[in-house]
This record gives structure tokens, sequence and C-alpha cells, in this order.
């Protein structure tokens, strides 16, 4: 059989991709196109007509101050977030490779929260910082604890990271971990006989030793932070003052509250291709880094 | 090579039918008895599991098939859904507003039923009934006459407590009985700015006219007698707040919990606050009273409110005329069978928006309520405002809430906002 021929190998490609292929076009390819058809209507959802309006909405998406608004506080809230995840799930990887006892039991524990469905665990938070903490300020008199952080837009943004770097962290924690277990002992013992400090171990032969892990977790927590939308419903809702709006839910707002279908989906385009340009970028750059032991 | 080759193809084969099934078999629903089978979407989460009950006495009773659905997303998003997908409800429970939005090219005509002169709560649009009112909802200030009695001694009358000048006097005397802060304000927007901001169209000698003229920009809201009475008292609520300093991350069901139990002894809401209110040990004796203003206008002797919850039926070709009649059917047996009628207001104590139901075992709000529309004491609702107005106003509103931006301040973003917004047409 000539496996080079076109037939063969398109034979190929439908016996061991064709469905995929077809699932995939029925539910991404085909839904954003049909999606950006409409940002040219301005269909309101149930109307039987859509009528063409042209660039009209992308007109709307650039004059929309509160959708900017939402985008600069994602950037902000993606870039501080997206950071202390990884430094936390890095030193909590660190901690678990040590051998120290019980360290899978560890491992486990701060796995677990990632297992919590995100508006779970943002009603299980809006509890403890709206009750528990206010409940302890006030026993013991801790002026910051007293009120509320969600009534505040800073202490809003604050707990929404908070929640972030608990929720992402133990995952991230388990990509460093495998990172850890792959840099080979004979380059530790190396560098152990050469003299290295334990944080010049990590910093020189661990760190460069496992870019792919940093790449898969910046890719990860980057775009999760940027689509952030569970945590924000439950937590804040927005609140206070739709001060703590992230860019996902404007857009749902736009589309499904306010009934704008064509503004909303116009402005998911924008946010999908920040997010494509943001994670593309990451990944090339990271790529870049990655060395071979 | 061949068998391998064809069990390979087959189990493909199987692979995709399974798949397809799924998506196939996602909304059919109930099964298909026969008879006609019709579909309803209700919108009152409180009163689901009554509904399923009583749609399986009515398919017992009439051999025709009712399904009830409910649905957690926005009435507007879900029945969007259901649209695109050609598979409406039969018949749609939805806010008024909705009806204004979707009736043109969906609701079916019911002008000749029988219930339309019953109530005086169904619309009309082109001249056309098209939505059926399922009850009668109203908003004002929530009382736990328990705890006011408790301390002033006296049997609580509301209507001693019309003027705000009254009411202030009542909350000082409370506070020096002991209750520390006799009321509460829910901070959600749609309370704010979805119930309590509304007043200010509603309230006003013609709420249109007077609504055109802020999208016009020749209102000075600052300045209008309404919007500042009606601030005044809001300013008084504020001031009596438990949560005073906290008001905006005051939770609802603790405030409910507090008013139901008699911490507090005030809070703004409407008769649907009952559900929550219910779920705490709460006090049979409560009720709504006017929203207290220094008013002459005989507003502060009336609630605002009137029909909630409109049913219209789907007019699409996705509904066969048997569906359509069974639908009619539907409802007016909820009007004129006493059976339909008990499920209204026994099972689910709703207040009816019929002349001919009575009701005589309702919560203690929905009695209120009733005696306030029987005596014609409810100040229509304005539904028509744009879907985007009470979040983005509500946004303001718990700004000046929290006490950063004044009244003058709010007044202001109120008319910026409706420079651009623009009123559902009707």
């Amino acid at each position: 059989m000539n496996t080079n021929s076109m037939s063969y190998k398109s034979k190929q490609y439908i016996m061991f991709a064709g469905i995929t292929t077809l699932v995939f076009v029925a539910v991404v390819i085909a839904p954003f196109i049909y999606g950006l058809y409409l940002t040219f209507t301005s269909w309101d959802g149930v109307s039987r007509d859509k009528p063409f309006v042209g660039l009209a909405n992308y007109v709307a998406t650039f004059q929309d101050s509160a959708f900017w608004a939402a985008l600069g506080r994602t950037f902000f809230y993606s870039i501080i977030a997206v950071i202390l995840v990884n430094v936390v799930a890095f030193i909590l990887a660190y901690l678990v490779t040590r051998g120290v006892k019980g360290q899978n039991f560890f491992r486990a524990g701060f796995f677990i929260p990632n297992l919590i469905g995100g508006i779970v665990l943002g009603y299980v938070w809006k509890f403890v910082f709206n009750r528990a903490l206010v409940a302890i300020g006030e026993s013991l008199s801790v002026g910051a604890l007293s009120t509320s952080w969600l009534s505040t837009p800073n202490g809003a943004m604050a707990c929404l990271i908070i929640v972030a770097v608990w929720q992402y962290a133990g995952y991230m924690m388990l990509i460093y971990v495998a990172g850890f277990m792959s840099v080979s002992n004979d380059v530790l013992e190396a560098a152990k006989i050469d003299g290295c400090t334990d944080f010049q171990t990590i910093v020189h032969i661990s760190v460069p030793l496992m870019v792919s892990s940093f790449v898969q977790c910046l890719f990860l927590t980057i775009t999760r932070c940027f689509m952030v939308y569970d945590v924000n419903l439950s937590l804040t809702k927005g609140e206070p003052f739709n001060s703590s709006v992230m860019a996902a839910m404007h857009v749902y707002n736009q589309a499904f509250t306010y009934k704008n279908y064509g503004t909303g989906q116009a402005e998911a385009l924008v946010l999908f291709i920040v997010c494509a340009v943001v994670g593309v970028l990451q990944v090339y750059i990271g790529k870049k880094a990655e060395v071979s032991a | 090579m061949k068998l391998k080759k064809l069990a390979a193809v087959s189990l493909a084969a199987m692979m995709t039918l399974s798949l397809a099934a799924c998506g196939g078999s996602g909304d059919e629903g109930g099964a298909e008895s026969g008879g006609t089978a019709i579909t309803i979407f209700n919108s009152k989460m409180e009163i689901q599991d009554q509904f399923e009950e009583v749609a399986e006495k009515y398919t017992e009773a009439t051999g025709v098939d009712v399904e009830v659905y409910y649905s957690s997303d926005t009435v507007a998003a879900h029945l969007a859904t259901k649209y695109s997908s050609n598979d409406p409800y039969t018949l749609s429970m939805v806010d008024a507003k909705d009806v204004y939005n979707l009736a043109e090219e969906h609701a079916v005509d019911l002008s000749d039923q029988e219930w339309v002169s019953q109530t005086p709560y169904a619309i009309t649009i082109n001249d056309k009934v098209v939505g059926f009112p399922l009850c009668v909802e109203a908003r004002g200030l929530i009382y736990n006459a328990d705890a006011i009695e408790a301390i002033t001694g006296t049997p609580f009358d509301p209507a001693q407590y019309q003027t705000l000048d009254a009411f202030k006097g009542l909350l000082d005397q409370l506070v020096a009985g002991g209750m520390e802060s006799p009321t509460g304000v829910l901070k959600e927007d749609w309370s704010m700015a979805g119930h309590y901001l509304p007043q200010v169209y509603e309230e006003q000698a013609d709420p249109d006219a007077f609504v055109t003229g802020l999208t016009e920009g020749t209102v000075d809201l600052a300045n209008d007698p309404k919007y500042n009475s009606l601030m005044e008292t809001f300013e008084t609520l504020m001031d009596y707040n438990y949560a005073k300093d906290s008001a905006i991350s005051a939770e609802r069901e603790v405030t409910s919990q507090k008013l139901a139990e008699g911490e507090i002894a005030f809070m703004f809401g409407g008769n649907w606050d009952w559900a929550v209110l219910s779920a705490y040990d709460y006090s049979d004796n409560m009720g709504i009273m006017p929203v207290p203003q220094n008013t002459d206008d005989g507003t502060n002797t009336k609630l605002v409110g009137g029909g909630s919850k409109y049913f219209f039926i789907d007019s699409s070709e996705n509904t066969t005329d048997e569906q359509r009649q069974a639908a009619k059917d539907f409802l007016n047996w909820l009007v004129s069978d006493p059976e339909g009628n008990a499920f209204l207001t026994d099972d689910c104590q709703l207040v009816p928006a019929y002349s001919n139901i009575s009701a005589d075992n309702l919560d203690p709000l929905g009695t209120s309520v009733k005696f306030y529309a029987d005596a014609g004491n409810l100040i229509p609702n304005y539904n028509f405002l744009p879907d985007d107005h009470y979040a983005v106003l509500g946004a303001k509103m718990q700004e000046y809430l929290a006490g950063q931006i004044d009244r003058t301040q709010f007044a202001q973003d109120i008319v910026d906002y409706w420079k651009t917004a623009q009123v559902i047409p009707h």
C-alpha cells in the first residue's frame, strides 16, 4: 500500500481526526463565524430579523467607555494574579518536592481548591470576606477587618485576586512539581559537588531546565485570568458600583442583560483578539527561552 | 484485514450516532401522552414546585400534557436561546417589559378571552391584548409591627406615618426605646434602581411625559420636588440603617432576617420579599405601607405596583393551533376554575389580578397589597425603562448609598444616563 498517497493520507486523517474535526467545526468554528456575522447586525436576541448595520457595533465598542474600563481592570487583575499565582505555586511546589513528611497529603490539600467550582468558591469566599473576617475584625477590634473588603472598589479587587491565587496555585503547583521531578538528579548532584547553595541550584539549574512548566503555567493562568467570569459573578457580581466588572462579565451584560447582542459580540471579539495576542506572544517568548539538558 | 477495517468504521459510525443522539434528546422534554402537549416557562422561581404539582393535576384532569420549566438565566436571555433554536415554549411567563419587547413578533392576540374583562392589569399592544397578568405585586415600606409595638406599646397604624416628619418621629422613638437602628436598605441594584428610583418617574402626574422630558434633557431633576422628596426619605432610611457604615456589603438575607425577627422594623421592598422573609423565624404581624414623604399629592397614601409576571402564547409555526388552544384553556382554568384559583392564591400565595378571585389566606405582605389594590390605591408601574437602567443607575445609587456622591451629583448622573438611553417603545 502506498502510504504516501493523497488518498491514503486523507483516509488516515478522516479515520483518526474526522469526528474530532467535525465536532470542532460544529461547536467552535461555526459559532465563531456566525458570531462574526452577528457583529454586523443589531439583533436583540429574540427578533426574527437581524438588521444589517455594518460597522456600527464596532464603533459602539470603541465608544463604550465601560468596556475599556473593564478591559483595563482585567489587565490589572491578570498581571497581579498571574504573578502571585505562579510565585505561590512555585514556592509550594518547591516545598512539596523537598521530601517533607506527608508531602503527598500537602500536594492533595493544595490542589483541592481547584476541584471546587468557581461559583461555589465565590460564595464561600463571599461569606469569609463579608462575615467571618468582619466578625473576627470586630471582636479583636482590628480596623482594617471590621468592614467588609467587598464594600470598597480596591478591596473587592484585592478579594478577587486573593481568591484567584487560592484557586489556581494548587493546580499550577502540580505542573511545577512535575517540572521539579523532571530535572535529573545527575545535574543536581553535579551542582552540589561544585558548591552550589540551594538557592543557586534553583535559580541556575532547576529553573532553566523547567522553562516548559513556566510556559504552560503562564499560558494557563493568563488565559484563565483574562476570561474570569464565574468567581467574578458569585464573589462580587461587579459590585460595588460596577467597579469590579471584568471584561467577560461586561460582554455578557452587554449582550444578554442590556440586549445589545451585536455590540456584545463585537466586544467579545475584541476580548478574544486581546487574549489570543497575549497568549501567543507569551508562548512564543517562552519557547525561545527553553533549554535542554 | 477487511474485518478489522469494517469493525473500525462501524465503531466510528456508532460513536457519531451516539453523539448525534445526545444532541437531539436534550430539549425534547416530557413524553407526549397521546393528546396535546404544551410547555410552560415559569420565571417565578419560588412557585416552581407548586407549578409542577398543579401541572400534574391538570394533566390528570384534562389529558393535556403540561410541562413546566424554570431557568435561572435572565428571562430575555433564556427565551432568546429557545427562540433561536426554534423551540419556543407554548406559554411563557415574563416580566411586563419583556412583553413589550416580544409581543409584536411572538405573541398571540388574546382579546377575545373571557378573563380580559375581569382584570385591569392585562397588557394591550396595538389594541390587542397579549399579556395575561399572573398576579399583583407592589412596592412600599415593609414593616414589622410586632417589633414596633414592643417598643411603643400602642398598636401600629401605618396611616399615622404618611409624612416623613411623622415617620422620623417614630424612628427616633424606636431608637430611644432601645432599637439602635430601626431600618435596613437592600443594596442590590434591582432594588435600588429597579424598584426605589423608578418611583421618581411613576409618582409624577404624567410619567410618560416626565421620562420623555428626561430623554430630551428638559427636566431639571436636581430641583424636581418628587426626586427630592423621595431621596429625602431614602436618606432617612440610610441614616437609621443598621449597616450604616457597610451599607454596600449588607446582604439581602441578613437584612431580611433582621426584619423578619424584629431586630429592625423597616425595609423598602415588595410582597415578593415574603419568599425570603418567611425563611426565618418571622413575625406574622408584618405588612407593607406607602413610602412616607412630606408631600400632599397623595402618593404617600398609595403603594406602587400592578400586574406582575405576564403569560403570552407563542405565535410561531413551531406551536400548533391545538397547543395554542390548550394554552388558552389553561389560562382560563387559572382564572375561572376553583382549583386554578386555589393554585394561585393558596398554593402560591399570589395576590390575584382578577376581580372574580377572592383571596383570604394570603401572606401578610400579600394581604397589605390586596388591601391597597382593592381600594384602588396602587400607582401603576412604569414598565418601559431600558434594560440597562437598573444596572447603570443601580451602580450610581450604590455610590449614593455609600456616601460617595451627594443627591445633586446623583441627579446629574441620572440626567446623563438619560441622554443616550431610550425607553422601550409602547
